[in-house]
This record gives C-alpha cells, structure tokens and sequence, in this order.
C-alpha cells in the first residue's frame, strides 16, 4: 500500500531535484538541531562512561569498563544489589503511573472531545494549566496533603494502610501519584488530538455490527484513537522512567529511581564515569522499552501504521 | 532557495538576534556570587554596590555538590566569589577551581578569631576567608519524646518505636552521626565501621516511623508541622525559625548529642577563572568588616567567626546553641574531606544506603 | 438509559480529575496569604507575601526570564518540529525509519545526562570561539532541542490520521508546496499546532533540570529559584508567586474563550 502511494507520488510530484531540495527543506532543519546541539553533546558524554574515575570523581584515562561492572554492583566492598533495586523500582513504579494515567485520561479525553466545540479549548486548559505551574511547587502542595492529620492521610490511616502518626509521604505511594498527577496533561493532549478526529459513522456503523460496547471499543474506537495513546504512552512514560526531582521531594530518599541514581552520581557522588554509564544502560531500556511499544501499538494496530 | 528553507533562516536569525542582545549587556562592574539561599542580607548588598557604584548578582545553590558539579561544568568562569563549607575546600582547591586570596587586599582578614585564621582545611587561609559557621544538631520534640540527649532517638529502635524522624540529605553527616551512636566518633573513616554505620541507616531506613532523608531547613518545617517529631537541622535556621513563630516551635528544642555532632565552616573563596577577581576581593574585604560582620550575623542568626563584630551582635548569638558551650564545642568537629579511593568507597557505601 | 448514566458517568469523572488537579493548586493559593511562615496552620489572612515579592529584584527577574524563555522557544520550536514533522510524513516511504531516533533521542536522555552534556558542549564552544556563553541564549537552544521531538511526533501522529488521498488532491491544486503549506497544511493541522505549542509551552516552563545547567549566572529561571530556595524550605512568597502564574494563566484563558465565543457568534458558519 504504502510503496504504491510512493510511487504514484514521485510521478505526480515535482521532480527528482525539486523533490531533494522538498526533502531537505523540511528534513534537515529539525535533525541537523538535534545533531548539531544533542548528539554530539551527548557523544562527548558517553565516551565518559568508558573513562577511569579519578580522585574528585573527573573522567580520566585509561578507557575501561571498570563503571559498567560497579554499575553491576561490583564494587570494592563486594556485590551488591541496590543498583538493580533501583532500576526495577523504577520500572515498576513507571509501569503503574502510564497504566494509571491512561485509565484516568481515556475518558477524559473523550468527555471532552463530545462537548460543544467552543468549550473544548477551555476545557483543555483548564487540564493543562495546572502544570504550567512549577512541578516542585506541586510536590510541595502535595506534601501537604499528605501530611499527618490531613484529610487524606486520616483516611488511609483509619483504613489501617498506615500508622497515625505517620503521612502519607514520602513513599512509593506519594512518588507514583505525584507522576501520575505531573504527567496527565502529556496524555490528554494527544487523545483528545485523536477523539477529535474520530469518525463517529465509522464508530456508528460498529454499533449496528456488534451489540456489545466492548466490541465498539475494541474495533472501532481504540485502532482510531492508538495514534494519540501511543504518543501520549511515550511521552508520559519515558520522562517519568528518567524523573528526578518527584522522586527526590516526594520519596524522601526512600525511593530512588534511575534518574536519581544517574544525578547523584554526577552531583553528589562525584563518579562521572559510572553516571554517563548508568546513563548508558538508561537509555538503552527506554529504547528497549519503545521498541516494545512499537511493536505492540503495530498488533494492536492491525498492521497500520502508527506514530511509533 | 526554496521558500521551504525561509523557516529554518528565520529561526536562525531570531535566536542570533536573541543572543546580541543578552550578550550585549556590560560585564564590567558586576559581582556573580554564588551562595546558599538566604545566607546575606540583601541591605549588605545594597551598601556595597552603593560604595563602589557596581551591580552584585546572586545565584543560589541547593547543596555543595550541585555547586561543585556547575563549577567543573564551566563555572568557574562565570562567577567570581563561591561559599562552600569547610569539607569541600580541599576538593576545590585540588580540581583547580579556585584561586589564592592576595591578602594585601584583604586588611581586614585579621578581624577574624585566631582559630579561623589557620584552620586545618586551608592552612595560612590561602584560599578561604570564613563566612560564617555553626552546628547541625538534633531538633526534636520534647513535648513527644521528653528530654533527649543521644541520637538513639533516631537509631535506637525501642528508645523510639513510634515517632516519625528524619535523617539529613547529606551522606556524610547523616553516616557520621550514626558512626558516633555506634560508638566510632563522628570523623570516622574507616570502611569497616563506615560499613556498620551504612547497615544501621539501612536498617533504620526500614523501620516504619523513619520519614526519609531532609535537608536541614525543610526539616524545621516539618517538625512545627508535626511531620516529624525528631530530626537534624542548623543551629541558626534553628534560632530563626524559633523567633520568627514562637508558638509553633514552643516545644522543638535544638540539641549537641552527648555522641557528637556537626560543625562546620562556610568561607568565601574566589573562583579560578573569576571575571573580576579585584572587586570580589574588595567584597571579601567589606564582609569581613567589623560593622558588616556583625549585620550579616544578626540577619542570618549564625555566629560570626569575626571577632571585631563582638560587641556589635545580638544577645542571643553569643550563648548556645548559637555559640556552642565549651563542653559541647569538645564534642563538635569538623566533617573529614575525602578524596580518591577512600571518597569512592564512601560514595558506594551511601550510594547503595539510598537505593535501599 | 444507559447512555444517560454513560454521559453522568463521564461528568462525574471529569470533576473528580479537577478536583485532584486542583487540590495540590488550592493549597498553594491559600497559604500564600497566610500570615506566618510556617506552614502547620493558617493563621489569618494576610498579603505580606505579594508585596515582599515585587520588592525581590531576583524574583521579578526569574519571572522575566521564564517567561522569555518559554515563548522564545516554544515558537521556534513549534515551527522547527513542525516543519520536520511534515517531512518525515512526506517522505515516509523512503526508509528514512532510522532518521526516527534522532527524534528519539532526546525523548529517552534522562534531563540531567540532558543538561550536563549540553552544559561542557557550550562551555568549550565558549571558550574556543567566544560564542554561546551560557545564558538565556544557550538555554533557549537547549530547551528548543528538546521541544523539537515533541512537537514533530504530534504533527506526524495528526498527519497518518488524514486520508492519504486528500494530500494527493491538494498536490493537484496548489502549485507550490508553500501554497499547499498556506491553504491546506497550515489549517489541517491548527489543532495539533496549538496543542504542540502548549506543550512545548509547558515543558519549557516546567524544566528545572536543563535550564539548571546552561543557565548563565543572569539566566536564572523561577524553577531554578525554587529549587535553590527549598533549601532554606519554600517560603509563602513562592506560593504568591506559583498563585499570581495561576492567575495570569486563568486571566488569559478567560480572555481568548470570551474572543473565540465572540467569533463564534459573529460567524456561525463556521462549525
């Protein structure tokens, strides 16, 4: 289908060079920034990663693999798992916040896409104004919240999830909903992109074919709307696996994820080598994971393309 | 050209534009300090820019490595005066992110406390000028634990079984108290009882009451808020707060733990590469006043390591915990400044105690 | 029936998720009329804190800055994203699949590998050539790099979702492919434009990280502020300030609805 288009495009279509220069023009602006202010940048840092550590903790020569085995947990006082608990930590309460996320979203999205087209944009702001507000401001907000003696901490204590005495945060609890409530904007703004555009005879015409919404659903409305959940999933799942500063005011240094892991290392810690490593393995497992994502947005998809 | 590239120029142009115009503005006659937030009195500022017609620009950072970390990234060129602490100044001046003072330009630097003037992270004060110093103590809350003397009621879990504390964010005063609970001294540097010290946090991290790591301020917060009833914070924070809601904090004490405890030095220090290294010495100098010490001690609440500004400072910073007793001043010391091998192994110890 | 309780169903929710993303706002705006500095009780109603704030030369600053920054770059990258996001539909059938993870990259760079490497880049290029002194201007570029991805992944997502047939029809119309950009493109995508504006808008606001290290010493944003200022615990005027952004968001909210319903009534044709 798609190798068929192409070439009933480059027949129609202006000629080959006008067509290069097309390509170019709309190409080359965008990547050559990214090249020029990113990769290269970024290549610089990673080549730290196969660097020595020297004694205040700047990159030094030899190149040697010394930070990926430490990042292992083989250190000088033998092994260790916390770095591994940290990534699984990471995994795990990244995988809960975008499942979270999408079930708060979904409907919203669609709630909003079926009002009057006037109020849709309002609507829309009123969702995405509170994160124009800063994330640490936010936190602090919930750690209110969460304090002993509010309201919310009452409950989960008179629900015996937590003793009296204590709040809600930090904790794992307060990490995840401070990611879910920081990261439901990036997931509303591309559904909604997608309920905007669905065709309702299509959704229609599913309706007289099954008699069960859950079939509407699955062969009408979610194939329509995968593109914005697909982009909404990457866009809240991949800063929230690299997120730093949630974790460091809502857990409290009980729960640290990969991003802090990767900060504290060139902060604190002082090893740049073994950070730009853990960076490393860091941005192999988000690309992992799209790949993953890619892969499951193309079955769900039906073999249509998707923005993955 | 294709009209398609017209947007690529545009944006081009837009941000060179941008850039004439911040780079435009003078470099002359201005000051970059870099300094823990709410650490000067914006009316010492305004006195010095008055005195030497220039502008003071101040930047603020968040913990010592952050500062450490922006410096090695290029800083070093963009700011002129840094106020570390006494454990970081080894480390400063070994990287070479910093140069020596020239004290024909700092006549003032005698107004000082003999015990400021050589003090053993920078002897013959080479490099540094003392800011200001204090303790970090133990706050607690002695309407809910009663009278506290001893870390326990962090570490000790049947001292404490119920009430919420908090540990300090910085790992080596946090690993240095509980080095001085187990009996080791707070300076501590030995990997096998720096080992033991990691199990007791990681232990105690594990208990249900803990309520995390916090910097020393926040932690004041949370104790009028009832977050906490114990934890770690500064001696001066400590005072200000205190005066600042009397009420709040009529039942929150600030204690030296008969184990031991933190103290420690901020002093100014001149960047390697700073844009004007003159005029910082000029503000150096000016801090360093008797009049001016004295102003920016009664602003902070801290103690003065100026002994000319002595007879100028509030009541209250002259007895503790603002100026420690002589018996508590035998139990504070100075955090050690590690380097190479034995900094790493300590940065692996508390690197695997947070992700716990 | 049903549908009735579906549609009450979906009211409902909507109000639940305001209340969540309010709550933590509220608070905000109600102690920063409080009257001490604690933040264990209110203790009376007081405007202290907003005239402290205009009197703080660091914060009206910070507040400029972020603003500058924000629009700056949200609008260049808008168009930059936008552009490429266009091209990568377009010329999707010509394998160009590995030109994706340039497009990527910055989405899965974590903020701080992010920032620190951007940082050492401008401060040699600095050094080196006298360009690029870390400021507002690197920090633009850093955040428009960033931005970038975003806004082209949304373009590209609106663009699969439109008939392939309906381009091949405008190719037949218009004669330049700046006319196609004009008549067709431009309007096609308004929706995606705008929310990938707003985002961009967002994400730039929001970013502590980056901006933290290619600022400049005269470069320092409100997240940094904050940042630095949570050290010595977060004060009442930092609420006055996040309660006056609230405001000024709602004011501008207010102010185009009432322009769009204007319009709306003017002009019923349309929609």
């Amino acid at each position: 289908m798609s190798s068929l288009l192409a070439k009933r495009k480059s027949a129609s279509g202006p000629g080959h060079w006008g067509q290069t220069t097309h390509l170019l023009g709309t190409i080359a602006p965008g990547i050559l920034w990214i090249v020029f202010f990113l990769v290269l940048p970024s290549f610089y840092l990673m080549s730290i990663a196969f660097m020595s550590n020297g004694p205040y903790g700047l990159p030094e020569l030899p190149l040697t693999l010394q930070s990926f085995r430490e990042l292992a947990g083989f250190g000088f006082l033998g092994w260790s798992p916390g770095n591994l608990y940290t990534l699984a930590r990471s995994v795990w309460q990244t995988l809960i916040a975008t499942v979270l996320v999408i079930l708060i979203a979904y409907p919203l999205a669609y709630y909003i896409s079926t009002q009057p087209a006037s109020r849709r944009p309002l609507m829309l702001l009123i969702v995405v104004v509170p994160s124009w507000t800063n994330q640490v401001i936010r936190a602090f907000g919930w750690m209110n919240i969460m304090s002993p003696d509010a309201p919310l901490s009452d409950l989960a204590a008179s629900a015996g999830l937590i003793s009296s005495e204590m709040g809600l945060f930090p904790s794992n609890f307060a990490v995840v909903l401070g990611l879910v409530y920081n990261f439901l904007p990036f997931m509303v703004l591309p559904l909604y992109a997608s309920f905007e555009r669905l065709d309702g005879e299509i959704v229609q015409a599913a309706h007289d074919l099954y008699a069960r919404p859950i079939n509407v659903f699955r062969h009408s409305i979610l194939p329509q709307t995968l593109p914005g959940l697909m982009a909404g999933t990457v866009l809240v799942s991949i800063p929230a696996f690299g997120m730093y500063v949630i974790p460091e005011l809502l857990g409290g240094g009980k729960s640290m994820m990969v991003g802090n892991l990767v900060a504290s290392q060139f902060a604190e810690a002082s090893n740049w080598p073994l950070g730009a490593a853990a960076a490393l393995i860091m941005i192999l497992a988000t690309l992992g994971g799209l790949m993953v994502l890619r892969r499951l947005g193309q079955r769900l998809g039906g073999g249509k393309e998707v923005v993955l | 050209m294709r009209p398609i590239i017209k947007p690529m120029a545009t944006s081009l142009l837009a941000a060179l534009a941008l850039g004439g115009f911040t780079s435009a503005q003078a470099q002359e006659d201005k000051l970059f300090i870099f300094n823990w937030s709410q650490y000067m009195d914006p009316e010492i500022i305004e006195a010095f820019e008055e005195k030497h017609d220039v502008e003071v620009v101040e930047n603020y950072y968040n913990s010592l490595p952050e500062m450490f970390s922006k410096l090695r990234a290029g800083g070093k060129s963009q700011y002129d005066i840094i106020v570390p602490s006494n454990y970081f100044v080894p480390r400063l001046i070994e990287t070479g992110l910093v140069q020596e003072l020239d004290h024909s330009k700092l006549p003032n630097l005698d107004n000082l406390y003999p015990r400021f003037l050589d003090p053993s992270f920078d002897p013959g004060n080479k490099y540094t000028a003392a800011y200001q110093w204090g303790t970090t103590g133990l706050i607690y809350n002695k309407e809910e634990l009663g009278e506290v003397d001893s870390w326990d009621v962090m570490f000790d879990e049947e001292r404490n079984p119920e009430n919420p504390f908090s540990l300090i964010s910085d790992g080596q005063v946090s690993m240095g108290i509980a080095c001085a609970y187990l009996g080791h001294g707070y300076r501590c540097q030995d990997t096998e009882q720096w080992k033991e010290a990691a199990k007791l946090i990681i232990n105690t991290k594990g208990r249900n009451n803990f309520n995390g790591f916090a910097d020393g301020t926040p932690q004041l917060q949370q104790i009028a808020q009832g977050n906490i009833d114990a934890g770690m914070s500064y001696n001066g924070d400590y005072l200000f707060y205190a005066d600042e809601d009397p009420e709040a904090y009529e039942n929150v004490e600030f204690t030296i733990p008969k184990e031991g405890a933190e103290m420690w030095v901020d002093s100014m220090m001149i960047t390697s590469e700073a844009p004007n290294p003159d005029l910082a010495h000029k503000f150096i100098n000016f801090i360093l006043d008797a009049e001016v010490g004295a102003q920016l001690s009664n602003w902070t609440w801290y103690s003065s390591p100026n002994e000319a500004a002595k007879p100028m400072l509030d009541e209250i910073l002259l007895e503790a915990p603002a100026t420690p007793t002589d018996e508590q001043m035998e139990r504070v010391h100075f955090t050690p400044s590690l380097k190479g091998q034995q900094l790493q192994t300590f940065q692996q110890l508390w690197t695997d105690v947070q992700s716990r | 029936m049903k549908r009735a309780n579906f549609r009450r169903g979906l009211r409902a929710w909507w109000y639940i998720v305001l209340f969540f993303l309010y709550a933590p706002l509220a608070i905000v705006v109600l102690f920063s009329f409080n009257s001490t500095r604690t933040y264990s009780t209110f203790q009376g109603f007081s405007l202290e804190w907003y005239f402290k704030l205009f009197a703080n030369e660091t914060i009206v600053s910070a507040i400029y800055n972020s603003l500058t920054l924000a629009i700056v770059s949200s609008i260049l990258a808008t168009v930059l994203g936008a552009v490429l996001g266009y091209g990568m539909f377009r010329y999707r059938h010509l394998k160009l699949g590995w030109l994706i993870w340039f497009i990527y990259l910055p989405l899965v760079m974590p903020d701080i590998v992010y920032g620190i490497s951007q940082m050492t880049f401008f401060v040699q290029i600095h050094e080196a050539t006298g360009l690029l002194k870390p400021g507002l201007l690197t920090m633009i570029i850093a955040h428009i790099s960033f931005q970038i991805p975003f806004v082209a992944l949304l373009v590209y997502s609106r663009l699969l979702q439109l008939d392939p047939l309906l381009f091949e029809a405008t190719q037949d119309l218009y004669a330049t492919p700046w006319q196609r950009a004009w008549y067709f493109i431009i309007p096609t995508l308004q929706a995606a434009l705008i929310s990938a504006f707003f985002l961009s808008f967002t994400l730039s606001i929001d970013d502590f990280v980056i901006s933290f290290f290619t600022a400049g010493p005269e470069s320092t944003t409100l997240p940094i502020f904050i940042w630095s200022a949570i050290k010595k615990g977060i004060t009442p005027e930092i609420n006055a300030i996040s309660t006056l952004m609230i405001g000024a968001v709602f004011t501008a909210a207010a102010i185009s609805y009432a322009i769009q319903r204007a319009r709306l009534a003017s002009n019923p044709s349309r929609k």
